[in-house]
């Protein structure tokens, strides 16, 4: 029961990072939250297979990351062009900050939805995460190599599309 | 001249101490990558303010509750594993013997019990994918998976040029060459124990199977139109 409870409390923690980098895998505010919720229910699920002492966080962003690729690969492409969801939502209740923040928040979120899949998760685990390369490698099952080529070719596009 | 990787791999801090000091001097020297290296960081810096307003702000209620009250299935999660349909091939034992005496390097075909369902079989003491395994490195796209039981992970190149893919299975992830017009299986390596069934939808690439592709693997792995065209030639 304690390390049932220790297991839930963990990932409690993780939850801001958890839809943070479900932001930056997804669309739209909706879709991450969709995608974090799922990610809960298979961690949950799966709960007995995480091995104790190895990283809560990084067996989880794989999930994350493993049911992102399932439900963008099943989505038809012509989605990508359809009206955004209601904007009320993702507008935050402090009127000035907020607001500024959320716009560029999906100013970003746009951004990197233009960039491949490949290049996008790459991005998102290294330059909006914080992992390490190797860390990178290892939860994508990706060589090295890959990450950083892939890591090259995603930020050059981004910086073009965001123009700093 | 640095690489972009390695220019990037400096900017990221990757670099062992010598070497960091040594793009540093080389970016410092030239005035359009110190330019380029300050927009990087401008990017990531915008980036992190952007999306640590999602990480900062209060986790919707919604899914603290999914964590707080998982839904009812989970409940059954041990019920439903024990009645979970029979696996289409091979079960776990039979995997994890192959992968033993693939990983020792010896291989009697003897000691693996074959049956037409069998993933793999034996000939002129080669090791070839065989039914489900062959059927899915022939037929599946790493860029389009489909419902099999067999996930093809990346396809690329050796240093012979020969066509390689990765593959995940419930109880198993492994590489294969092209042979001729037959897959020959470079390595298997059992997954862990108790990291079967649905253990395929978060598993990484198991360490061992990414050690072997990163010393196989010429260049770059395929992108969906290499492996497209790849497939169309038969995988040659």
């Amino acid at each position: 029961m304690d390390s049932s409870l220790a297991f839930e409390n963990e990932l409690a923690q993780l939850l801001p990072r958890l839809r943070r980098f479900a932001h930056s895998l997804s669309r739209n505010p909706s879709d991450a939250d969709d995608l974090t919720q799922t990610t809960i229910e298979r961690a949950l699920r799966s709960r007995d297979q995480w091995q104790e002492g190895t990283r809560l966080d990084s067996w989880t962003y794989r999930i994350m990351r493993n049911l992102w690729i399932d439900t963008a690969r099943s989505r038809s492409r012509k989605e990508k062009f359809e009206a955004p969801p209601e904007e009320a939502e993702f507008l935050g209740e402090d009127p000035t900050g907020a607001i500024e923040a959320s716009v560029e928040l999906k100013r970003v979120m746009a951004a990197m939805e233009r960039l491949p899949d490949d290049q996008r998760e790459v991005v998102a685990l290294i330059l909006i995460e914080g992992f390490g390369y190797r860390e990178t490698s290892e939860m994508l099952g990706l060589p090295i190599g890959t990450v950083s080529s892939r890591l090259v070719r995603g930020r050059t596009a981004l910086l073009e599309m965001v123009g700093m | 001249m640095v690489s972009d990787e390695k220019f990037f791999a400096w900017l990221d801090g990757e670099l062992s101490p010598d070497e960091a000091a040594r793009v540093e001097a080389e970016v410092s020297a030239d005035p359009e990558r110190s330019r380029l290296a300050e927009q990087h960081r401008a990017m990531q810096a915008r980036l992190g303010r952007a999306f640590g307003t999602i990480a900062e702000a209060p986790v919707p209620d919604s899914l603290a509750e999914a964590i707080r009250k998982p839904p009812a299935e989970v409940i059954d999660f041990a019920a439903a594993k024990s009645t979970r349909q029979p696996r289409s091939w091979g079960a776990l034992p039979q995997w994890a013997a192959m992968a033993a005496t693939l990983a020792i390097g010896i291989f009697v075909g003897t000691q693996v019990q074959t049956s037409p369902s069998a993933p793999v079989e034996v000939q002129g003491g080669k090791i070839y994918a065989a039914s489900a395994l062959n059927q899915a490195l022939e037929t599946e796209l790493a860029s389009a998976p489909g419902k099999g039981p067999v996930r093809v992970g990346v396809t690329f190149r050796d240093q012979s040029g020969a066509v390689c893919r990765s593959f995940t299975q419930a109880e198993a992830s492994g590489l294969a060459c092209r042979n001729g017009d037959r897959w020959q299986l470079r390595g298997l390596f059992a997954a862990p124990e108790g990291q079967g069934g649905d253990y395929r939808m978060a598993a990484g690439m198991d360490a061992n199977l990414a050690a072997l592709v990163d010393s196989t693997m010429s260049g770059e792995p395929m992108d969906a139109s290499q492996e497209k065209a790849a497939k169309a030639k038969g995988w040659r």
